[in-house]
């Protein structure tokens, strides 16, 4: 089975008393390519843990997450961050890029890490770039554009391995609702016709019209909302 | 180095300072390795030149020239010995002489004065005159540098406090004793210079002061026991043992390791501040899928860079020095030193890289995600 899936994944931290301290009750949930699936809640509520869990950067305390076929559980260190990036996207909330690298490079960086950058690598990542509408702006360092650039930028980079899974986390947090709205649109474009399996978190109710389910996180247990 | 040369790039003022110090850090030591080449071959060029591999001294002498006769027949003695392939006798005496004709204190020059059997292996090659010849009544050859007061071939030199003359017959190159020009007479024209105050010999038969010895197979005790009242030394312990060579090269020595101490604490600190303040950056990256091995390379690529780039330009600064510095000063770069002090330094700042990339291994891309802020 492609995607996502969890089973049973609960989390906690052993806090200073000895006492546990839950932070994800029994979650689970499988997400398919094509899908974007939004998850909110309050904050604290374990929604940034339940996408660091997904994105392979912590390990679950029990239960099973599977990406692609592949159990997380049974990785290692060198094998995680090579899943990450082979097959995990991530879309983070700001300042995440790079600031010595200009808007092409901060894509064909991650190409770098897998090797050699070839010239077809070049083309995708140039034509990912004119799909989110900075085509004009590839020269541009992150402190010459503004937020929902820069949040435009961080997308096209998520895409630029042909991920299997994207992973958002609170994507337009630092933008006002107009450019939050297209920032989430090109979330679900790229989803839909890259059909890739995608979680976000997010705040914003309004954004949630895009996306195919709706979870609720409370005191660490997913709840269905729609879909 | 994707990411090493587009940092340096972006942040070019930032990394130009450190390369900065990296250059007059680099600088320093090639000139203190150029001045402490020169004063070790002003203190013992003439020792340094020599092909050989062991020097006689009388025993209990210490590796010194100056406290050492021993008589000139041992020479027959040593060559007789199956360890030594060739055996020749030398003596130093450390002089004031001044040109005939000049009358003023100030023309005085002090000079060492170094016996040697003409044609032996000892004698170095002139490069203008002629070569010392048995019996020549007290002619010399004598290093070039005494061109600078004005001594020309066909010269005569007077020595204070004895009455022989001596002609110069020919120019040597760069041969310097105790920190003084060479200057080379017979041995036996030596002896009655050296030796000219009557009973200053000891009672040794054909005194001398040392015997020089090639032999790369030589076994000291072997010899030493073999040949009474003699003590063999190698050549490099001969030249330690030459007034004021220690003490002046390992205070250079000194200055130099304090330096390469300092770059790398320089180098280290300075790097590491920057990755600090990079932690965040390097855990988005990580998070996307950077390996700890990625961005190591992209550190030390950068520092191997940065550090090759300031040491090129320190070596070219150094040879500029070098071409400005007044003739007389003991400066002698020699390119052998000068590149392995490089390498040194590039492996010292390389090494101090190291503090960063453990700090990079150290960093979790969880904190990339959203649950600091
Ligand atoms: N290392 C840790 N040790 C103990 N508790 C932790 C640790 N990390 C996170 N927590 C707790 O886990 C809970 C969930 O945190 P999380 O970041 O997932 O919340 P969130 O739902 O993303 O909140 P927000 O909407 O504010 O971003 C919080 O109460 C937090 O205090
Ligand atoms: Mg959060």
């Amino acid at each position: 089975m492609s995607g996502i899936q969890f089973e049973n994944v609960s989390k906690y931290y052993q806090d200073g008393a000895g006492s546990k301290l839950q932070i994800l009750d029994n979650v689970s949930l499988s997400v398919q390519p094509g899908e974007l699936v939004a998850v909110i809640g309050p904050s604290g509520s374990g929604k940034s843990t339940f996408l660091s869990i997904a994105g392979a950067l912590l390990q679950a305390s029990s239960g099973e997450v599977t990406i692609n076929n592949k159990n997380l559980n049974q990785l290692s260190p060198n094998q995680v961050s090579k899943l990450r990036l082979d097959h995990i996207g991530f879309i983070l909330q700001t300042s995440n890029l790079v600031p010595y690298l200009n808007v092409l490079d901060q894509l064909l960086v991650v190409k770098k890490m897998k090797g050699k950058i070839t010239s077809a690598d070049k083309m995708f990542a140039k034509e990912l770039l004119k799909e989110v509408g900075l085509g004009s702006k590839l020269k541009k360092f992150p402190e010459q554009l503004s937020g929902g650039e820069r949040q435009r930028t961080a997308i096209a980079r998520a895409f630029v391995n042909d991920p299997d899974i994207i992973l958002a986390d609170e994507p337009t947090a630092s933008l006002d609702s107009k450019r939050a709205f297209e920032v989430v649109e090109l979330i679900a474009k790229g989803v839909k016709t890259r059909n890739k399996a995608a979680f976000m978190v997010t705040h914003d109710e309004r954004m949630l019209s895009y996306c195919d389910r709706v979870y609720r996180m409370n005191e660490g247990k997913l709840e269905l909302v729609e879909g | 180095m994707f990411l090493a040369t587009r940092e340096l790039k972006h942040s070019k003022w930032r990394f130009a300072m450190i390369g900065m110090i990296l250059v007059l850090i680099s600088w320093l030591v090639f000139i203190l390795s150029g001045l402490g080449n020169g004063l070790s071959s002003l203190s013992a060029a003439t020792f340094k030149n020599m092909d050989a591999e062991y020097v006689a001294f009388e025993e209990g002498a210490r590796h010194s020239m100056s406290r050492s006769v021993i008589s000139e027949n041992l020479v027959q003695d040593l060559k007789a010995h199956e360890q030594v392939e060739d055996a020749a006798a030398m003596g130093s005496h450390v002089a004031v002489v001044l040109k005939e004709g000049n009358e003023d204190d100030s023309e005085k020059i002090d000079v060492s004065i170094l016996g040697i059997e003409p044609g032996s292996f000892l004698e170095p090659s002139v490069v203008e005159g002629k070569p010392l010849t048995q019996g020549g009544d007290y002619q010399v050859i004598i290093n070039d540098s005494l061109k600078e007061q004005g001594i020309e071939v066909g010269d005569t030199l007077e020595i204070e406090g004895v009455t022989e003359i001596l002609e110069v017959i020919g120019f040597v190159e760069g041969e310097s004793f105790n920190h003084l020009p060479s200057i080379f007479i017979s041995i036996d024209e030596w002896r009655s210079i050296h030796f000219a105050a009557p009973g200053s010999d000891m009672g040794v038969e054909l005194p001398v002061n040392a015997i020089i010895l090639q032999g790369d197979s030589i076994e000291q005790d072997k010899l030493e026991s073999a040949i009474e009242g003699i003590e063999v030394t190698t050549k490099k312990e001969a030249i330690n043992g030459m007034p004021g060579y220690t003490a002046e090269n390992g205070t250079i020595m000194m200055m130099l390791g304090f330096l390469l101490v300092i770059s790398a604490f320089v180098i280290g600190v300075f790097f590491y501040v920057l990755t600090l303040q990079k932690t965040n950056q390097f855990g988005v990256m990580k998070a996307i899928g950077a390996s700890n091995l990625f961005l190591t390379k992209a550190i030390v690529s950068q520092i191997t860079l940065l550090a090759t780039i300031s040491i090129g330009i320190g070596i070219i600064l150094t040879y500029g020095t070098a071409a400005i510095l007044p003739a007389g000063m003991p400066f002698a770069l020699d390119p052998m030193l000068v590149f392995s002090y490089a390498i040194i330094l590039l492996f010292v700042s390389v090494l101090s890289s190291l503090i960063s990339v453990r700090k990079i291994t150290k960093i979790d891309p969880l904190q990339a995600i959203g649950r600091v802020e």
